[in-house]
C-alpha cells in the first residue's frame, strides 16, 4: 500500500473528530451545557453576529482583541529585537540586561496583573503593556542568540575587506541573525496570543478572550465554543502569515 | 424551548435515580470526606468552620476549597468534585437551577441586604441615578452585586450605553479605585470597606431594589448525589450553621473574635461587616417567607430565583429559565426542618 499524503491524514483526522462530535452530541448522550453540538454552536454564532455580546457587536470584540495582540506583539518584538541585537553585539549591554530579560521570560503574566493595574490603570495601556512584556524577552533572546551564532569567519572576512563597524553590522551580522529573529517573532506571537485572555481579565468588558471567560461563568458553552473557535482559527491565520513572511524574507535560511 | 429543557432535566434526574437504586450500592451512614466549596468571609459560617462544628455535624473529614465565585461552585458540583456549597450567591444558584444542574438549595447563610451596595466616589458628585451617565462603574460579573447593579440601571431607565460597566475582581476594583479610574463600584466587604475609606460614599440602592424584586442572598446548596447518600450529614451541616447563627445572635462580640481569626481581620471589622447582613434564623428560613413552599404554591424565594433567572436570560447569560415551580422543586427544606426538630 502506498503511504497516504500528509494532507489527507489531516483531512481525515478533522473529519473523524467532527463526526465524533456530531455523534456524541446529537444522540443526546451529553447535555449542551457540557458539550454543545455543531448546531448549537452555529446558532450561537448567528446570535452573536446578529446581536453582539453584552452590548458590543461581535466584530468589535474580535477587533479589540486583534488590536491588542497586534500592538503588544509589534512593539514587544521590535523593542525586544533591537535590545537583543544590542545584547548580542555588545557583551556589556548583555551583562546589563540579561538578568532582567531572563527573569521576565518565565514569569506568568497573571502574577503581575494587579501591579499593572496599579501602575498603568485599567485602560488599553495596561493590557497592551502586558502583551508587550510577554513578547519582549522572547524576541530579545532570539535576536541575541542569532547574533551570537553568526560564524566569526564571516565577520573577519568583512573586516579584512575593510568594512566599517556599521557595514559589518548592517550587511553581515543582521542578515545572518535574521532567520533566528523571525523564528523568535513567531514564538513571541504565540506567547502574546496565549496571554490575551490574561490581559483581558484586567477590566472588561470587551475582547474575544473576555467574552469566552464571561460566557463560561454561567456555562454558556455555545458562546464559549464560538469564542474558542475564533481564537483558534485566528491564531492559525496569524502563524501562517508570519511563516509566509519568514519564507519570503529569509528564503535562504537553512540552505 | 421550555419543553426541551424539561425533558432534559427529567432525563438527568431519571439517570441519577437509576444510579442510586443499582443493586450492591452501599449506603454508609457518614461520609469519609466531604468536599466543601466556600469563601473566606466575615460571617458566623467561619465560627462553625473554625470551631469544628461543621466537621462534627457531617461526621466526615472536611475538605475546604476556596472558590472564586458562585459560578465556580456550580461547575464544581456539576463535575462531582464539590458536595456542599457554602455562601454561594443567589444569582449563580438561579442560573444553576435554570440549567438543571444536579443540586438542591437547602438553606440560607444570609439575606445580603445593604452588605453589598453601590459606592460612589465622593468627588464625582453623584447624587441621583441620572448622574451615573457617562460614569464608569465596576463590579465582578456574574455576582449578586452585578445582578443588583444591572437591576439598578434597569429600574432607573439607564442602559449600558449610558454607563460603562466594567468587569473586575474585587481586588482589582480596589486598585483601580485608588488610581481614580472608576467613579463607582458595586461590591462587598472587604473591598467595599476599603474604597469607602478611600474617598467613597454609599449610594443607597438596596431598599428600592429589594422592593422591585432584586433580592440577593448567600445560600447553602448540596449536590444531589451526596444528599441522597448522606442525608444525615447534610442535616448535621445545617444544624452546625444554625448553632453558629444562634451564637452570633446571642453574643455578637464573642462570635466576631473567632470569625476575625478565620478571616484574617480585626474583631471590630468582623463585627461591623456582620452587622450589614440580615442573618435569617433557620426557623424563619423554612417558612414560605423565605425558602418554604410547594411547587403548587411557591414561596417567596422561589419567585426571587425565578425573577433572577429571567433577568439572566434577558442578559443572555443563560439560555432559558423554567417556570417558578421548578425553582421550588430545586429547594429542599427537609434538612432545615430536621435540623430544627
Amino acid at each position: 500500500m502506498r503511504t497516504l499524503p500528509a494532507w489527507t491524514i489531516t483531512v481525515l483526522s478533522v473529519l473523524l473528530i467532527t463526526a465524533a462530535w456530531v455523534g456524541v452530541t446529537s444522540g443526546g448522550l451529553v447535555r449542551d451545557l457540557f458539550l454543545p453540538g455543531p448546531l448549537d454552536v452555529w446558532s450561537g454564532l448567528m446570535e452573536l453576529i446578529d446581536d453582539g455580546y453584552k452590548g458590543r457587536p461581535l466584530f468589535l470584540h474580535v477587533g479589540m482583541s486583534l488590536y491588542r495582540v497586534g500592538a503588544g506583539f509589534v512593539t514587544g518584538a521590535l523593542v525586544g529585537t533591537a535590545l537583543g541585537l544590542g545584547m548580542g553585539y555588545m557583551p556589556k549591554l548583555n551583562a546589563l540586561a540579561a538578568p532582567f530579560i531572563e527573569f521576565l521570560r518565565p514569569l506568568p503574566q497573571l502574577a503581575y496583573l494587579i501591579l499593572l493595574i496599579i501602575w498603568l490603570g485599567i485602560g488599553e495601556t495596561s493590557k497592551i503593556t502586558m502583551l508587550f512584556l510577554a513578547a519582549l524577552p522572547v524576541s530579545a533572546i532570539a535576536a541575541r542568540d542569532g547574533v551570537a551564532n553568526v560564524p566569526p569567519e564571516r565577520v573577519r572576512v568583512a573586516q579584512a575587506l575593510g568594512a566599517s563597524e556599521w557595514q559589518i553590522f548592517r550587511h553581515v551580522i543582521f542578515p545572518s541573525a535574521l532567520p533566528e529573529i523571525l523564528v523568535g517573532a513567531r514564538l513571541a506571537a504565540g506567547i502574546v496570543y496565549g496571554t490575551l485572555i490574561a490581559s483581558e481579565i484586567i477590566a472588561g468588558s470587551s475582547g474575544i478572550g473576555w467574552m469566552v471567560m464571561d460566557a463560561g461563568r454561567f456555562l454558556r458553552s455555545d458562546y464559549v465554543f464560538v469564542g474558542i473557535g475564533m481564537i483558534g482559527l485566528a491564531g492559525i491565520v496569524i502563524d501562517q502569515a508570519l511563516l509566509f513572511i519568514e519564507r519570503r524574507v529569509v528564503h535562504w535560511a537553512g540552505r | 424551548m421550555l419543553n426541551g429543557f424539561a425533558t432534559r432535566r427529567a432525563a438527568l434526574l431519571g439517570a441519577g435515580a437509576t444510579a442510586l437504586t443499582l443493586p450492591g450500592h452501599s449506603r454508609a451512614a457518614t461520609p469519609a470526606t466531604v468536599n466543601i466549596g466556600f469563601f473566606t468571609e466575615t460571617k458566623p459560617t467561619m465560627l462553625a468552620k473554625g470551631d469544628g462544628w461543621f466537621e462534627a455535624g457531617t461526621g466526615g473529614k472536611l475538605n475546604w476549597t476556596e472558590m472564586g465565585s458562585g459560578a465556580d461552585i456550580n461547575a464544581a458540583i456539576t463535575a462531582g468534585s464539590c458536595d456542599l456549597g457554602l455562601s454561594t450567591g443567589s444569582a449563580a444558584t438561579a442560573a444553576g437551577i435554570a440549567q438543571g444542574l444536579p443540586f438542591k438549595l437547602i438553606g440560607m447563610v444570609d439575606n445580603i441586604g445593604p452588605a453589598e451596595e453601590m459606592t460612589v466616589r465622593t468627588a464625582a458628585g453623584i447624587k441621583t441615578p441620572a448622574d451615573f451617565k457617562g460614569k464608569k462603574v465596576a463590579t465582578p460579573f456574574g455576582s449578586t452585586s452585578h445582578f443588583r447593579l444591572l437591576g439598578f440601571l434597569k429600574t432607573n431607565g439607564l442602559t449600558q450605553r449610558d454607563v460603562t460597566v466594567l468587569d473586575m475582581k474585587a481586588a482589582a476594583i480596589v486598585a483601580a479605585w485608588s488610581r481614580g479610574e472608576i467613579d463607582a463600584a458595586y461590591v462587598w466587604a472587604p473591598a467595599k470597606s476599603k474604597i469607602l475609606a478611600d474617598g467613597g460614599t454609599v449610594f443607597p440602592t438596596y431598599e428600592a431594589l429589594d422592593k422591585a424584586g432584586y433580592v440577593i442572598a448567600d445560600l447553602i446548596v448540596v449536590r444531589d448525589g451526596f444528599a441522597e447518600q448522606y442525608p444525615d450529614a447534610v442535616t448535621g451541616f445545617i444544624k452546625a450553621y444554625g448553632r453558629a447563627l444562634a451564637m452570633y445572635l446571642k453574643d455578637p462580640n464573642a462570635t466576631a473574635d473567632i470569625v476575625a481569626k478565620q478571616a484574617g481581620v480585626t474583631p471590630a471589622v468582623a463585627l461591623s461587616d456582620m452587622k450589614e447582613y440580615d442573618f435569617v434564623p433557620l426557623a424563619e428560613q423554612a417558612t414560605p417567607a423565605w425558602l418554604g413552599g410547594t411547587p403548587q404554591d411557591p414561596g417567596k424565594f422561589a419567585h426571587v430565583l425565578k425573577g433572577t433567572a429571567d433577568f439572566l436570560v434577558e442578559q443572555r447569560s443563560i439560555k432559558s429559565a423554567p417556570a417558578v415551580d421548578a425553582f421550588q422543586k430545586a429547594t429542599d427544606t427537609t434538612y432545615l426542618k430536621k435540623a430544627l426538630a
